[in-house]
């Protein structure tokens, strides 16, 4: 019971995002230059978030919806990613200057 | 209500699929409005005008408590949908509680956070960073204690009802909103607390 109460690739997934986490925190004590940093941040993060996706929330174990549930997951992240750089390109790197 | 027996409870019906197709789509909506309050913090995070900036009055300890304890709950209500599978109301019932009382200590930090902060003079109408800090922040924080509510709303149906296709569905959904906001909080991690102060 306990093997079906604690899945091994479900612990093994949290103990992965701790771990990931940890990593993060280079950023703070290692002196490394600012894009390093922020290579490191987006690196531990996508991963952790890959985790959460495809191990805890299953988006791909039904497979009538799989297709539309990937395709809506793409055009949100598109519209998201758009929003963000976009207007970090316009407001913030100084593309109009 | 057809039912079909293949399928794990929380989807064995149409209405049951729908719901979870459905609220993916509404999670897609959620990445979106994140995406917003992201993009505006990350504009506005160097204006502070005459107020701290955010290496001033972030600390990393209880930053790093309140990712443990998501990070935590997120695995909690992973095993709860794991329980319910194999039909073990009782922990099901058990590893939901510790999901919830992790997030009500995440949300009890935040709030002592914002306390500080506000003493500290960082309120929501000092500068533009802090109102877009507060925004982004308060945003998630008030994702999380819905949740609770929610949450709880679900432990007494499930404690009433037991592990049925309705209940089964409920916590399914609910799971895959916890989730999401774990996942907002990493970029929140990531993006606010830790380049603020790297």
């Amino acid at each position: 019971m306990m093997k079906q109460l604690f899945p091994i690739r479900h612990v093994m997934g949290y103990l992965a995002s701790l771990v990931l986490s940890a990593a993060a925190l280079t950023v703070l004590y290692a002196d490394l230059s600012d894009s390093a940093n922020i290579v490191i941040l987006l690196i531990t993060a996508l991963i952790q978030a890959s985790l959460q996706l495809f191990l805890f929330m299953h988006i791909g174990e039904n497979t009538e919806t799989k297709k539309e549930l990937y395709l809506n997951l793409a055009y949100a992240l598109f519209v998201g990613l758009v929003t963000i750089f976009g207007t970090l390109f316009i407001f913030v790197w100084g593309w109009y200057a | 209500m057809k039912i079909d027996a293949s399928k794990p409870l929380e989807y064995s019906t149409e209405e049951n699929s729908n719901k979870i197709f459905g609220f993916w789509v509404f999670l897609g909506a959620e990445i979106a409005l994140f995406a917003t309050l992201f993009t505006v913090y990350l504009v506005m995070v160097n204006r502070f005008a005459s107020g701290p900036s955010g290496p001033e009055i972030f600390e990393i300890g209880p930053v790093l408590y309140e990712t443990f304890l998501l990070l935590s709950s997120s695995f909690t209500i992973g095993l709860a949908v794991h329980a319910m599978r194999h039909g073990y109301k009782k922990a099901m019932m058990v590893f939901i509680g510790i999901t919830l009382l992790m997030g009500l200590a995440f949300a009890g930090i935040e709030v002592m956070e914002f306390l500080t902060y506000i003493h500290e003079g960082a309120t929501l109408q000092t500068s533009g960073f802090l109102s877009s800090l507060f925004v982004l922040l308060g945003t998630h924080g008030a994702h999380v204690s819905f949740g609770l509510l929610w949450g709880g709303a679900i432990l007494i149906q499930l404690w009433r009802q037991g592990i049925n296709p309705a209940t089964a569905n409920k916590t399914f959904i609910f799971s895959l909103y916890w989730h999401f906001l774990d996942i907002v909080w990493i970029f929140i991690f990531s993006f606010v607390y830790l380049k603020g102060l790297m």
